[in-house]
């Protein structure tokens, strides 16, 4: 690790990256403190006086907006791209699995004389059946990408280090059980590839020491493979494996929101030297005014308003208000 | 990373953060972005590929050929590059229960301080290493093609001929065009047409000369297309 801030004076040569504006502008500070100030006020007023609104009564109960203000008013740090949408689009991936599975289950038969049948007639008679299982099975294919790709980010940013330690090893269990997933559904159509494969898969799972006898008799629900290991190949793969996979991602997302997400390693806090927006401040430069709504930095992926332009600046406002201390506890 | 590390990393992490974006709407616009393009490519990979059936599980057939997903290739093929008998286990089991336990564990082994990927070559080189591997494995699956598949175009009328050889297992031992087993047990079948007479292909077929088993439970008829569909071949 380099000097604590702010005596540390090396310039990284990546010092930031895209999401940073060529020429950054120092804030106007206490105005936009204000203005962020107002806001605040005004929601926190707005879901007390809610009681007169069905949703202001909830609020009033299980004080939501509180628990969504610190959701999303909390701060993704410096530098964070678009490596970081990895994780969140595994989740909208599962998410996707969850709804489409669950159509799929509403005609499948789990029986190892009907299984076929059922999905044969899901195919080619039910209204965008195929397309619905076509969703599932490439959506099976896409998750398997997304979550090795998250992980690669994970691993060459470094983000299992201290103190998210505890968040790769609920991850590496994640990766596991998405594997599973993809062996337990493999059988369902009960076609011969599927089948087959699936002896192959138990056999394998055998010859594993000590444990893979019995695993392999446990998933086969008895020595042979017979009627029973479909519905048990079923009851994991749409109940137990996805309930587990469900948990856990609502472990991992706690982690992430208690934690905060990494920024890139190559990120440093201190800006290098020279050609500061701050110095030039200082030296009564007068600078662009990024507040306007044409401001160049306020990126066109995210056409967002004044405000907008004020965060994208980067060299944001000294209020760090907002539920975003957790780490320095 | 010892105490004052630690500290030091949280420190430089709390600077980072009061110098970045709120989630809502930075990170929420990059995450619905990303969602899109995710929805886009699986509706239309869905759309375009859609969900093929292949032919119903039979239990009688013990010939066909085993193949599963593509993003389990690279454990098969581990079992292909290993082939003396008693070293499977440690490709079934062995390789990929230590890579787990390697992955699982590795916050508590690499527990040095540095983070960007190149200051840390021998994770990065590691990383990367594997990630070569697998990918390469994952390929030389894909290519291997389907054991139960003959890319090889024919006429319509030898269709059914060839649907049957390819899922009765002929191509653990026979290549047929690109497929099957090059260098197998058995001969190359690409051009058996023009080097055997139909009557001498159906005779080996049902009887199973030398090692070949038997493919007289095919019956006469299946016997028939598949002696048709292979004396076509030229
Ligand atoms: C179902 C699977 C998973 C879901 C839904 C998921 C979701 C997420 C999300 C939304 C984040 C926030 C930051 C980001 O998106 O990059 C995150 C962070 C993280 N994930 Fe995952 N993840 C999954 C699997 C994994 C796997 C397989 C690993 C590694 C073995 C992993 C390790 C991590 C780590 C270390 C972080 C913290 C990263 C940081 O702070 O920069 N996750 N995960």
């Amino acid at each position: 690790m380099k000097l604590p801030l702010p005596t540390r004076k090396k310039a990284s040569p990546v010092d930031g990256n895209g999401d940073d504006p060529a020429a950054p502008v120092e804030q106007a500070g206490p105005s936009k403190a204000e203005k962020r100030a107002a806001m605040k006020t005004a929601a926190i007023h707005h879901s007390a006086e809610g009681g007169a609104t069905a949703a202001g009564w909830v609020d009033q109960r299980v004080n939501a907006s509180g628990i969504y203000t610190a959701l999303l008013t909390r701060k993704v740090p410096k530098g964070t791209n678009w490596f970081y949408t990895l994780g969140s689009a595994t989740m909208f991936i599962f998410a996707m699995q969850a709804i489409t599975g669950v159509f799929l289950s509403m005609y499948y038969t789990p029986s190892a004389t009907q299984a076929y049948a059922s999905i044969a007639h899901l195919t080619n008679d039910v209204f965008m059946g195929e397309f619905v299982r076509g969703l599932h099975k490439w959506g099976a294919s896409l998750m398997i990408i997304l979550i090795f790709l998250h992980m690669a980010r994970t691993f060459f940013f470094g983000a299992y280090k201290y103190p998210r330690e505890l968040n790769w090893v609920i991850g590496v269990v994640l990766i596991i059980l998405t594997m599973v997933m993809g062996l337990t559904g493999y059988l369902l159509p009960f076609d011969q590839r599927s089948f087959w494969a699936t002896i192959v898969a138990n056999n394998i799972t055998a010859s594993g020491p000590v444990v893979g006898p019995y695993l392999a008799d446990f998933l086969r629900a008895g020595p042979d493979f017979s009627a029973t290991t479909l519905s048990r190949f079923y009851a994991l793969h749409m109940l137990a494996v996805p309930g587990l996979i469900g948990a856990l991602i609502g472990a991992h997302l706690f982690l992430v929101v208690k934690l905060g997400t990494t920024a890139p390693p190559w990120v440093r806090a201190a800006r290098p030297k020279g050609a500061r927006p701050t110095e030039m401040v200082a030296a009564g430069v007068p600078v662009a005014v990024s507040d306007g709504p044409d401001a160049p930095d306020a990126a066109p992926a995210n056409g967002a308003g004044p405000e907008g332009a004020a965060e994208e600046a980067g060299e944001s406002t000294p209020d760090d208000a907002g539920p975003d201390g957790e780490v320095s506890a | 990373m010892n105490g004052r590390e630690k500290e030091e990393y949280l420190r430089e992490y709390e600077q980072l953060k009061k110098k970045g974006k709120a989630f809502f709407p930075y990170a929420i616009m990059k995450d619905s972005v990303m969602f899109v393009l995710v929805a886009a490519v699986l509706v239309t990979m869905s759309l375009v590929m859609g969900a093929e059936m292949g032919p119903k599980a039979d239990p009688t057939t013990t010939t066909y050929v085993p193949r599963p997903e593509w993003y389990f290739f690279f454990l098969f093929e581990l079992l292909r590059i290993i082939k003396s008998p008693e070293l499977v286990p440690v490709a079934t089991v062995g390789i990929p229960t230590i890579c787990m336990v390697l992955l699982l564990l590795l916050p508590f082994y690499d527990t040095g301080p540095e983070r960007i990927p190149w200051k840390r070559p021998i994770a990065s080189i590691t990383g990367g290493m594997v990630v070569v591997a697998m990918a390469y494995l994952t390929y030389l699956g894909a290519a291997a093609g389907s054991p139960s598949e003959i890319v090889l175009e024919t006429r319509p009328q030898y269709e059914q001929g060839r649907q049957i050889v390819a899922q009765s297992g002929c191509l653990a031992c026979h290549a047929i065009g690109e497929n099957g087993a090059h260098g197998g047990l058995g001969p190359d079948l690409t051009e058996i047409g023009t080097m055997v007479p139909r009557p001498a292909i159906k005779r080996s077929i049902a009887v199973g000369p030398g090692i070949m088993p038997s493919y007289q439970d095919l019956g006469e008829e299946k016997l028939n297309q598949v002696a048709d569909y292979l004396a076509s071949l030229d």
